[in-house]
């Protein structure tokens, strides 16, 4: 393998797949980045098995040559030295070639390094993914998709499946559901390209790699293309992919649990409401249930109030927009309200109760893509 | 790397139920394989995970030069985890590990394998997440656990593998291994006699209070030819210093059992059966010393004299009585 390369742009491609490498890895070729030389670029690969990023540095870019005189070939090189060494290379460019032995030479003007590489044929061998199963869809959309789901898995492992969020595609509508048991957050989006024929239900990507995938993802405008094969997701970007693997196991059924009437619908700001269940949980956190009390006042005034008997006790009135049914009084986590409501951007919220023991529903004002489900905390 | 016909002489049975498995198809979910030390379980494991793995290997073997068997030898295989011992014995987080494996789908393919090397190492909290498992097992994942001592295993764990017994190597085996890896024929004899282990052999192989032992034995006996008063100050200022605990009494006894045997065999003309074949030429010394009939008399009384152990009697009266028993 040789290859010829502007310095900077081979740097950007390995500050992109370090971000998948992890020092603490059980199969040792993965504390490695894998190059590959193709004719039409170069290929960068790092992973830590759960998820694998791929950064391709095409050969020419609008006219512009990034590389030049490539020898196709591919090779694993250390992680921990190689970056540094790109980065403090003294010129513009570099040559990277390897032989037989798995040496690596990287040399730039007066400088010249040789490395011990590793053969690429021990690192695992990604999947090639079908385009014919994907679909598109704009960064920033997925990225509200993420923000606004990926809050609500489970951080404990005793039901591994919930630790994920589960995607579906169903008649173009692109749906993520993810729950931990005490709350649901759900948020569709209706697809704008044509997918006809497209489905899929028991997908679930872990959440520690959707964040990853939204910390790498810049807010644009672009379009990915998301593909999912048995056993692994890929996010497409143009140069980029980002591939995780998926949880096994079947995600249970959640549209049984959402309640389709209510007793008791609240209309109100959703900031004011925010904010009164943020200063009343201030007391609430001494408890370790963060609970607070919800109760309906008439003339559309809400009570939030909690009381921790050796602290203190908090009473918030909210003024709300409209209260329509029966009389309730409700207690639940504040932190789950909070993050419900910290990620609806509408002025405001719609609130569905039935009843103080069973679950309610939080949904922007008149908009039915996002849709928050949170179990009650049983009081005496 | 060994294929399954070379462990095919070491461990007939096991290997040809699972040669018959891969071939057939109708692997298990679970192996629970013990035996032990040297039994080869890990290398049985090792071929296993390949044999599962490949896709070009001829019957039930691997064929060594694709990716998957290649990764696997160097231990870079991203769907075949292989559990050991942190230390003394298994972590949580090792299991912790583990677990996440499961709900997670393969890198690969779905095809996934764990091993967990001398799983009897296991805490009860760690086998009972395992149990989760080995309960509800994936289609296409195969756990295979090692383990010397089966007996250990949670019994609920031990119920949902399949377990494969390996045998113990017979003295040949051991001695041809020993003999292998560097000791002297003479004493991979030896050694191989003594233990049906073969870490424990080849410890033996480096131990200088078994070194000492052994020389102890040989002087006993010579003291025993020639300078019988001497026996009991012989027994009481050196035998009793080096033998301190009742299992080096017991290697004492069992090395002065071993030497009379080789007197039977040598009076009845088997040299090839000879242990102490060192030894020699003491050996034939002690041909006019003890005829048969003393032989089988002094091989009765050494074994009475380790019952005598087991039931915690006196150690030197033991010695005392059977070095008298031992004079003619």
């Amino acid at each position: 393998m040789k290859f010829i390369i502007q310095r900077d742009l081979l740097l950007e491609s390995i500050q992109h797949v370090m971000k998948a490498i992890s020092s603490r890895v059980t199969i040792p070729i993965l504390t490695g980045i894998k190059i590959e030389a193709i004719e039409a670029g170069i290929k960068l690969t790092g992973s830590d098995s759960d998820v694998s990023i791929e950064s391709f540095i095409p050969k020419e870019n609008d006219g512009i040559v990034n590389v030049e005189q490539i020898e196709p070939g591919q090779i694993v090189v250390q992680s921990k030295y190689f970056p540094d060494i790109i980065r403090k290379l003294p010129l513009k460019t570099l040559e990277i070639n390897t032989d037989d032995q798995f040496q690596v030479n990287i040399v730039s003007g007066g400088s010249e390094f040789h490395l011990n590489g590793q053969d690429a044929m021990e690192y695992p061998q990604l999947p090639v993914l079908h385009t014919d199963n994907s679909f598109e869809i704009k960064n920033d959309l997925l990225k509200e998709l993420i923000k606004q789901t990926v809050f609500a898995v489970s951080t404990v492992e005793t039901r591994p499946i919930l630790t994920g969020v589960n995607m579906r595609l169903e008649d173009n509508l692109l749906n993520f559901v993810a729950t931990d048991s005490h709350r649901l957050a759900s948020r569709k989006i209706p697809l704008s390209t044509e997918n006809e024929g497209l489905s899929f239900k028991d997908v679930v990507i872990p959440g520690k790699s959707l964040v990853e995938l939204n910390k790498i993802i810049d807010d644009s405008e672009e379009t990915m293309s998301i593909s999912v094969t048995e056993n692994q997701i890929l996010f497409q970007t143009k140069n980029l992919y980002f591939l995780s693997r998926l949880l096994e196991g079947n995600y249970p059924e959640t549209s049984r649990l959402i309640p389709e009437q209510s007793k008791t619908t609240v209309l109100t700001q959703t900031k004011a409401l925010l904010q009164a269940i943020d200063r009343a949980s201030l007391l609430a956190k001494e408890n370790r249930n963060n609970v607070v009390k919800l109760e309906t006042k008439g003339n559309n005034q809400l009570q939030i109030s909690s009381n921790t008997p050796e602290v203190g006790q908090v009473i918030e009135e909210v003024t709300t927009e409209s209260i329509n049914g029966e009389d309730l009084k409700i207690s639940f986590s504040a932190k789950y309200m909070i993050d419900a409501l910290k990620i609806i951007q509408e002025d405001h919220v719609e609130i569905d109760f039935t009843g103080a023991m069973r679950p309610f529903i939080i949904k922007p004002h008149e908009n039915e893509q996002i849709l928050q489900l949170i179990l009650p905390v049983r009081t005496y | 790397m060994r294929s399954w016909n070379d462990l095919e002489g070491k461990q007939p049975v096991a290997v040809e139920m699972l040669k018959q498995m891969l071939i057939r198809n109708r692997t298990a979910h679970a192996y629970l394989i013990h035996g032990a030390p040297g039994t080869g379980k890990e290398e049985i494991g090792h071929l296993l995970a390949k044999s599962l793995f490949c896709k070009d290997g001829v019957g039930a073997n691997p064929c060594e030069k694709c990716k998957d068997c290649l990764r696997i030898n160097s231990g870079n295989h991203p769907d075949v985890h292989w559990i050991k011992p942190d230390g003394a014995s298994i972590k949580k987080e090792q299991i912790a590990h583990l677990q996440k494996e499961f709900t997670y789908t393969g890198l690969e393919s779905n095809q996934k394998v764990y091993l967990i090397s001398q799983a009897d190492q296991m805490t009860i909290n760690a086998a009972n997440r395992l149990l989760k498992f080995l309960e509800e097992p994936n289609r296409q994942t195969t756990a295979i656990l090692m383990t010397e001592n089966s007996q250990s295993i949670l019994d609920t764990v031990r119920s949902r593998c399949q377990v494969i017994a390996l045998k113990p190597l017979s003295p040949f085996h051991i001695q041809q291994e020993l003999e292998t890896s560097g000791v002297t024929a003479d004493n991979a004899r030896l050694f191989a006699v003594l233990t049906n282990n073969l870490e424990a052999a080849k410890a033996l192989d480096q131990d200088e209070w078994f070194a000492q032992a052994r020389k102890l034995v040989v002087q006993l006996i010579s003291t025993l030819q020639s300078k019988q008063d001497e026996t009991l100050w012989f027994i009481q200022k050196q035998w009793m210093d080096h033998f301190a605990n009742r299992d080096q009494l017991e290697m004492g006894l069992d090395l002065l059992m071993y030497w009379f045997k080789d007197l039977i065999y040598l009076h009845i003309d088997q040299q090839e059966a000879i242990v102490f074949r060192a030894y020699l030429s003491e050996l034939e010394k002690g041909i006019w010393v003890w005829s048969r009939k003393d032989t089988t008399q002094i091989l009765y009384a050494i074994m009475e004299a380790k019952r005598h152990i087991v039931q915690n009697v006196h150690p030197t009266l033991v010695m005392e009585q059977l070095t008298l028993q031992m004079q003619r």
